[in-house]
Order: C-alpha cells, then sequence, then structure tokens
C-alpha cells in the first residue's frame, strides 16, 4: 500500500539565491520520503482568514539528500505564491508541503540510459534532481543536457553543471541563450529547433531517453521535434510549466 | 495570428503532471502513467502527457492530439466530481 | 480544509474603500486574469457568426460585418469569477442581448437559454435574466478589440452571475424549453450563480 498523501509542515533551512529571479529553498521535513528524481512537491499558503492558493514546485534535490527537500523557484512577479517564498519566507518559517508527486515524468539510474536532458528557464529543476542523483550513484551511463536560457545571468546552477562536466566525462552540458550570450561565447544563440537536438543527440541517436521541461512552448516544439526524428513516443516523456516572469 | 499571440495562448496551457496530486488523492495511487484512450480519435496517452487547464472553476484534461476533453474534475467544499466520458478507458497497472 | 497559517501571507485583499461592492467571499484584483477551460479557439472574422435559435419562430444569423452594424453601447460593470476574484468597472463596447432578441420571436415555451462557444464551452440561464440590460455580448474590452485570450472575437458578459456564465467565444443562444445545466453546471457549480447570494456550488 502506498502511504497516503498528506500535507505536513517542512521547516526552511536554508535560502539561497541561484540568480536573479530564482532561489534554492531547502526544507526539513517530519515525514520525509525518498522521491524520484523528477518528481514535485505542492506547496500550499493559508491567510488568517482562511484564504489558500497552492502551486507545484519541481524537486531539484537527489533522493541521495535524506531528511531534506531542496525547491528552486523562480519569482513571478505576480504570482501568489513565489513572491512569498522569495520575499517573506525566512529561515525557521513553516511552509506546509504534499509529496512527493508524479510517476510519469521521473528517471532514476535503474532506467537506463543514454540520457537526454532538455530544458528551459526553471523546466532546469528537475533535470538537475536527475544529474544530481546520477552523481551522486556515481553512474556512468552517457548523459547531456541541453539548456536554453535568456541570458548568462539565467543560468540556474551553471558553476555546478560546470563542475559535474569537468569531473564526469560521461556527462556533457550545452547551452543556448535566446536573447543575450555570454560575451565571446560561440556556442548556440537561438531557441532549441530540430537541427540544434540532432546535433546534441548524434552520439546518443535513437537510443536516448529524452526528459523535457519548460514553458509549454518550448516542450512542445522540443517533443514535435522529437517525433519527426522518429525517436520512439515511449522515451519521452514531457512535463510542460505555466508561463515564467518576463 | 502572430506569433505573441501564439505564445500567451499555449503559453497558459500545463499537462497532466500539473494535477498529478489531485489525481493521487482521488484515485490513492499515483496516475500520471495511467493510460487514457480518447473517446474522440482513439489515440493512447499517459495522464502527465495530456493538455491540462488548470486555472478556471474546475480541471480539464484534454487529448493532446485532437483537443477533446478526457476528463474533467471539480473539487467543491462538500464533493469532489470527477467526469471522464472523453476516456473510451483508462488503463493503469494493476492495483499495488 | 484548514491548513498551517502561513506567517506574513496576506492572501488576497477586501479593500475597505470598496467592501461593499466586492461580493461575499470575493477578492478584489486590478490584472485581467485568464482562465479557460480549453485552448483557445481561433475563428477567421470572415467565418464567424452569431445565431440565435431554439424555440423561436424562425433562427437567424449574422456575420462580423452585419454584427458591428448593430446599435452597441459601453457598459462599465464589476465582474465576479467563482474562483474568487472581482475585477470592478470593467468597461466592455458590446451589442445588448435586447437588440439582439428584437431580431427573433421568442416561443412562450422559450423561457431558458443555452448559451454555445467555439470549443464546445456552453452555460444557461433563464430567459429573464438576459433581458432589460442584464446581458450583452461584448467585442471590444477597454477600447481595443477582445483578445482572444479573454474571449474575442466576441463574448457573452452577465455581470450580475458568476463570470462562468459569461460565456468566451460565443457562437450564439439556443432558446430552450428548460434550464439545461452547462458545461460547469453539470459538474457540480450552481444553476443559478448569483455572487451576491454566493450561489458557487449546485446545493449552495
Amino acid at each position: 500500500m502506498q502511504p497516503m498523501l498528506e500535507w505536513q509542515a517542512g521547516t526552511v533551512t536554508a535560502i539561497r539565491p541561484e540568480t536573479r529571479q530564482t532561489k534554492s529553498f531547502t526544507f526539513a521535513l517530519p515525514k520525509w520520503m525518498a522521491h524520484r528524481p523528477g518528481q514535485h512537491y505542492d506547496v500550499r499558503l493559508t491567510a488568517s482568514d482562511g484564504y489558500q492558493t497552492q502551486r507545484s514546485y519541481s524537486i531539484a534535490s537527489p533522493p541521495e539528500s535524506l531528511g531534506e527537500i531542496e525547491l528552486t523557484v523562480e519569482r513571478i512577479p505576480d504570482g501568489e505564491v513565489s513572491p512569498y517564498m522569495h520575499d517573506v519566507l525566512m529561515p525557521d518559517d513553516q511552509l506546509e508541503v504534499r509529496g512527493p508527486i508524479g510517476g510519469y515524468f521521473v528517471w532514476d539510474v535503474s532506467l537506463g540510459g543514454p540520457l537526454l536532458l532538455v530544458g528551459g528557464g526553471s523546466g532546469v529543476v528537475p533535470l538537475m534532481a536527475m544529474l544530481r542523483h546520477r552523481a551522486a550513484q556515481h553512474s556512468t551511463l552517457p548523459a547531456r543536457i541541453l539548456y536554453s536560457s535568456r541570458t548568462a545571468e539565467d543560468v540556474i546552477y551553471r558553476d555546478e553543471l560546470e563542475r559535474m562536466a569537468g569531473a564526469d566525462r560521461t556527462f556533457e552540458p550545452f547551452y543556448t541563450f535566446t536573447r543575450q550570450p555570454p560575451a565571446g561565447w560561440t556556442g548556440y544563440r537561438r531557441r532549441i529547433d530540430a537541427t540544434m537536438l540532432a546535433e546534441v543527440m548524434r552520439p546518443f541517436d535513437k537510443r536516448a531517453r529524452v526528459y523535457v521541461c519548460g514553458p509549454t512552448l518550448l516542450v512542445e516544439a522540443v517533443a514535435n521535434a522529437l517525433v519527426q526524428m522518429e525517436l520512439p513516443i515511449e522515451q519521452i516523456r514531457t512535463e510542460r510549466f505555466g508561463p515564467s516572469g518576463a | 495570428m502572430d506569433d505573441d499571440e501564439t505564445d500567451m495562448n499555449t503559453a497558459l496551457m500545463v499537462d497532466g503532471n500539473a494535477v498529478a496530486g489531485q489525481l493521487e488523492q482521488i484515485f490513492g495511487r499515483d496516475m500520471t502513467m495511467a493510460i487514457a484512450r480518447c473517446a474522440g480519435c482513439a489515440r493512447d496517452a499517459q495522464l502527465g502527457a495530456l493538455m491540462a487547464f488548470i486555472r478556471g472553476p474546475g480541471v480539464v484534461l484534454r487529448c493532446p492530439a485532437c483537443q477533446n476533453a478526457i476528463a474533467r474534475i471539480v473539487e467543491t467544499p462538500s464533493a469532489t466530481y470527477l467526469e471522464a466520458r472523453g476516456a473510451a478507458y483508462l488503463r493503469m497497472a494493476p492495483p499495488p | 480544509m484548514a491548513g498551517l497559517i502561513s506567517r506574513g501571507f496576506l492572501g488576497r485583499r477586501r479593500p475597505a474603500e470598496v467592501e461593499n461592492r466586492l461580493p461575499p467571499g470575493q477578492y478584489l484584483v486590478t490584472d485581467f486574469p485568464v482562465l479557460s477551460a480549453g485552448p483557445t479557439p481561433h475563428t477567421a472574422l470572415d467565418r464567424w457568426s452569431f445565431t440565435i435559435e431554439g424555440l423561436v419562430r424562425s433562427p437567424v444569423t449574422w456575420s462580423w460585418e452585419a454584427f458591428q452594424k448593430l446599435p452597441s453601447q459601453t457598459y462599465s460593470v464589476d465582474i465576479s469569477c467563482v474562483t474568487k476574484w472581482t475585477k470592478l468597472d470593467t468597461k466592455w463596447l458590446a451589442v445588448s442581448v435586447d437588440t439582439l432578441l428584437q431580431a427573433v420571436q421568442v416561443d412562450p415555451a422559450g423561457r431558458y437559454v443555452t448559451a454555445y462557444s467555439d470549443g464546445g464551452y456552453t452555460t444557461n440561464l433563464p430567459l429573464d435574466e438576459m433581458v432589460n440590460g442584464q446581458a450583452f455580448v461584448a467585442y471590444q474590452f477597454d477600447d481595443k478589440p477582445l483578445e482572444a485570450v479573454h474571449g474575442g472575437p466576441a463574448r457573452l458578459v452577465v455581470p450580475h452571475l458568476y463570470f462562468w456564465k459569461s460565456a468566451k467565444w460565443i457562437r450564439g443562444l439556443r432558446l430552450t424549453e428548460r434550464n439545461q445545466p452547462g458545461f460547469w453546471e453539470s459538474l457540480g457549480y450552481h444553476i443559478h450563480g448569483d455572487p451576491w447570494k454566493e450561489e458557487r456550488y449546485s446545493g449552495d
């Protein structure tokens, strides 16, 4: 029997800025259970008059981080929950969460590879959980991430991805910038398209297990391109996020 | 139809992953991997891959191929409603 | 659905200065939230039409061109969504349903209306709550053509009922004998939907 999904109060143990619009929040959970990379938690806020609002955030931390979860959250200017988390929440505060949730958009080393992760904006968060898990397991399943951001300042986890690549020859990150690449950039500088995907996927060919996450438009474009390239549909998993901040 | 308008309209749509928690509360287990056969066009898709409209009075899950409404969910203070006439069936692993 | 009170979370507002204009349980918004049950339809104006049919002597249909020539007026109304937001003083350019009904002869048995839209959405209401200025079909919002995400080319607006009754992408009104529950009314929402009586769910 699966344990019932219920709300619990997580305690904020750390808050770390990642980019100008995103922060990572670590929560100690009294009823923590090991999640699968790619899953998410629902977060619920209640005001004193009983008004409630709820959002879902992908888990950034791997299941190897025991007893706690990390959520990386983009601040959406006219949002309800993300501005609260960014502007009000402090260490030792409690936040009501429910999870871990999701069985479709998950990967762990037992599912094998080669692994191609495609993400845009905060869509990189569940993909990062997958990569952190892979690293914690010392897996050598070939893995690549193709990560689309507006500018260099918007790349979440940049240093960690570079360190991971430096320490692990079987992992390679690729970045593309849609608005302003870093000075001297010689890599991709456009929205992800079929050509770019084909290039990044070439060593994996039709064996790739692909996870695509980010704004709906990006996910649709990538998923369509992969299907056109005749990648078997069972090897493609997608997760669409709502609109991100401007 | 210009690019900006396409962006705004499609941008609002998410997928069945967004209601995974809600479905788990209703069914008692994760449902994002359950397969729905569309009663409209007979295509199969996992619930996690269905188009989802979640900001209105209720949730509407639609076939990614033909946009037919496969299921609708409404939560009121006294009841949860689930209507799935748009699914010829839901297929899932046997209960644990 | 009690929850842990979140320190410093203020939720939404019921500012004192507009308190008497907000129906019970509603909160004020100043943006215009976009909510929908399906993908945004895109009907080209040269294929768009609006029809009144059902229990009428004979149905009538307007093309976009003909519709634009109907007498129109500006409205400034407050709108309340069952998801708890209320927006005050929304401005529309619209044709009143009274004007549209002048083109048909409604059967005495036609006491209810089903409004139907591109994409399959429907909602229902009594005919006598659509007349005498209570309802209009709008094609401009805030002095600009109604955007597709907000229901353009044209939407129904019935400000005295919850906004799910204000069908976006409307294509016609069908006069019926019985009050036939529409898209949300058939799945737990109140058949009438008066925000001042908090008629949100069936059984309220």
